[in-house]
């Protein structure tokens, strides 16, 4: 499929670099700080990263979209350094080049499934003639064929499947998919897995998943624990507790 | 799927808030406008009113007084001017018409009468360039004919050549007691008048000599009835007693109580310079020391109406000023509190690649909606509210006002509105601004 971000910085960029990179978190309640010394995926390239429950990942992963500040050291997506983009350019760029993936899906309640891919398209440089077309394949090709259906009438599995399309709708170059078989049994979160790795696939899009989840790990080639890029060093509260 | 699609998805999703919010908007819009159209139009009805009258001289207690009885019909005048003293101003005073006119009878204790004579309809204009025009039958020629206003004859139904008999008094004026049906004199209506939009279209118009003869009636009772015990007289009584004619007048019956007056003009000027002069020598004349005149230049009093009641209908405006920016406050709160429930999906936008730029503009294309919105339904409840305003003043005042709003003010309205609703979307806005993406995604506990 399409892979027009690699011309825009690079054809041979890695899809993911991350050099040296460190951030603090402080608050009230304590703190940690997230250290990555290097991580690079390859283009198209899938990897899942082990962490325990609230182990900086998901700090990570919107570092990775831009949404928060690194202390130091660089992220670089298809070669572009993230950080050096400033105000609504990331934005465009993140909207472009990265998918996500969360937990509970984060889809837009009160629109339907085929909106809700539309969203992402909304912020794309796809003519918005093509959005409904595109939406509409893309939520079929995962077996969704209530395109009209508002997402909160869907099951827990569709509203996965309509995360997934979402994520993928713009042709990323990278998914960042957070704990994205937490809420599902073992069955559903092999199946989850197996459709995200394969929209992946068909769009050419490296997938970065963090979990910790060991039972999704034998679908990944390559697994690496948070901790042995660098660490989570502090011994604080994690993440989540923290920031509340 | 665009900015459109978001905004109105999310109106709708709180349907109760964005309608009340709304409402409260419109009621706001709604009171201004009609307060615009009440000023104006109040204004132009009091302005009109006058038509191409100099002076309007009477008896009563102020010329303002004088005003809004002789030419708004607020109610009876007090006292009355002999003929003679009218007689003896028109030779004396250098004026270019002088129109006797007696008020104080009514038809159906409603419809205020007016007698006076034929120089009221071919002098005197009931507003400016607007002369008498007869879409029905003819003026009245003869005792007892009665020619009926536009706003009178399509309230009454009243039609040519229909008998009908006159209230002495009108429902308002004072002593209730003294008001009575003049069951023995039969008016006959003999013309219609078309609409001149002023107050002279509800009332009912007759000659002179009618008028004095109801009331000779009236005295000669009195004398007979003197000295003999008060008994209720039947109608049968009151049927068989002589009618009294013209040459039964006494000049004591000779009253009237306003007289139109309009000053020497030079050719071609409209401006009366020598009004102040016809209303000095009226104040200074000796005959009229004991029993003084109240000289009224309609045009100066009405003026002096406005500026007193400019100063209430500023307070008025300040109050729907106040209104307005409290239903602003209402839109930056209704917002403000969905905001709370709208983090996760401003964050969802942000991921998926918005600027905050672009959220800012999403809440603030909201508040304009609701502003928008609040406009139209302002704009329809301000036109009823105009038509039952109009008939308020109609019925409670008597003052004929034009319902319609001016279009100035309905486009600035409109436009202060929406104004005042993008204003109230910034704090709001600001907010959606600065939502954290990394807080707003956790999940949910």
């Amino acid at each position: 499929m399409t892979n027009s971000h690699q011309n825009a910085a690079g054809a041979n960029a890695a899809a993911l670099k991350i050099s040296d990179l460190r951030f603090t978190y402080r608050g009230a309640d304590g703190g940690f700080t997230l250290q990555v010394g290097s991580l690079v995926l390859a283009p198209g390239e899938q990897m899942l990263l082990s962490a325990t429950s609230g182990g900086g990942k998901s700090t990570l992963l919107q570092l990775i979209a831009g949404l928060m500040e690194p202390d130091s050291g660089s992220i670089e997506v298809m070669g572009r350094n993230v950080h050096g983009l400033r105000g609504a350019a990331r934005d465009r760029y993140r909207g472009a080049h990265v998918g996500m993936i969360f937990q509970t899906f984060n889809l837009l309640q009160g629109f339907t499934a085929a909106e809700n891919v539309m969203a992402a398209l909304m912020f794309s440089e796809v003519p918005p003639g093509e959005h409904r077309g595109r939406a509409e394949s893309l939520l079929t090709g995962l077996g969704i064929t209530k395109h009209n259906s508002l997402v909160e009438q869907l099951s827990v599995g569709q509203q996965q499947r309509v995360a997934v399309a979402r994520a993928v709708a713009c042709s990323p170059a990278i998914v960042l998919a957070d704990e994205p078989t937490a809420s599902l049994d073992p069955e559903n979160a092999a199946i989850a897995i197996g459709l995200i790795q394969k929209a992946c696939r068909d769009k050419g899009a490296a997938l970065l998943c963090v979990s910790h989840d060991p039972a999704i790990a034998a679908r990944f080639e390559r697994v690496q624990k948070l901790a042995d890029l660098a660490g989570v060093q502090s011994g604080a509260k994690p993440m989540e507790g923290a920031a509340r | 799927m665009n900015d459109w699609t978001i905004v109105t998805r999310s109106l709708r999703a709180r349907l109760f808030s964005t309608v009340t919010t709304i409402a409260s908007v419109g009621v706001a819009v709604a009171l201004m406008l009609v307060l615009i159209m009440m000023r104006s139009a109040g204004k132009d009805a009091f302005e009109r009113g006058s038509g191409n009258v100099h002076l309007l001289v009477s008896r009563d207690a102020s010329p303002l007084v004088s005003v809004l009885n002789g030419l708004f019909y607020a109610g009876a005048p007090a006292k009355p001017i002999m003929y003679t003293e009218y007689e003896k101003l028109r030779s004396e005073l250098p004026v270019d018409w002088a129109i006797p006119v007696q008020l104080g009878d009514s038809y159906e204790g409603t419809w205020p009468v007016l007698a006076t004579t034929p120089e009221f309809y071919t002098k005197f204009e009931p507003a400016e360039k607007t002369p008498w025009k007869c879409v029905q039958g003819r003026w009245f020629e003869k005792n007892f004919e009665v020619v009926v206003g536009a706003q009178a004859e399509r309230a009454t139904g009243l039609k040519l050549g229909d008998q009908i008999y006159m209230t002495h008094g009108t429902a308002g004026s004072r002593g209730a007691g003294s008001v009575h049906v003049h069951k023995e004199y039969k008016y006959t209506v003999v013309g219609i008048l078309a609409p001149t939009g002023t107050n002279h279209d509800r009332v009912l118009f007759t000659n002179l000599a009618s008028a004095w003869i109801i009331h000779a009636h009236d005295r000669i009772e009195r004398e007979e009835h003197a000295g003999q015990p008060e008994h209720e007289e039947t109608p049968e009584e009151h049927a068989h007693e002589k009618l009294v004619t013209e040459e039964d007048l006494i000049p004591e019956d000779r009253k009237i109580t306003n007289i139109f007056m309009r000053v020497l003009t030079r050719p071609g000027a409209d401006v009366g310079a020598l009004i102040p002069v016809v209303m000095e020598q009226m104040r200074r004349d000796p005959q009229f020391v004991a029993a003084p005149l109240t000289v009224a230049g309609p045009s100066a009093e009405i003026r002096r109406l406005m500026s007193i009641v400019g100063n209430v209908d500023q307070i008025l405006f300040a109050m729907a000023v106040v209104v307005m920016v409290s239903s602003g406050v209402g839109i930056m709160l209704a917002l403000y509190n969905s905001m709370e429930q709208r983090r996760r999906q401003i964050a969802v936008l942000r991921v998926l690649g918005a600027s905050p730029g672009r959220i800012f503009g999403l809440i603030l294309t909201e508040s304009a909606l609701i502003g928008i919105f609040g406009s139209i339904a302002g704009v329809a409840a301000g036109l009823v509210g105009a038509q039952v305003a109009a008939s308020i003043m109609r019925e409670r005042l008597g003052l004929f006002i034009d319902p319609t709003l001016p279009g100035v003010g309905l486009a600035g309205v409109a436009l202060g509105t929406l104004v005042l609703a993008c204003v109230a979307g910034i704090v709001p806005g600001v907010m959606a601004y600065r939502t954290s993406v990394a807080k707003s995604l956790r999940p949910m506990a």
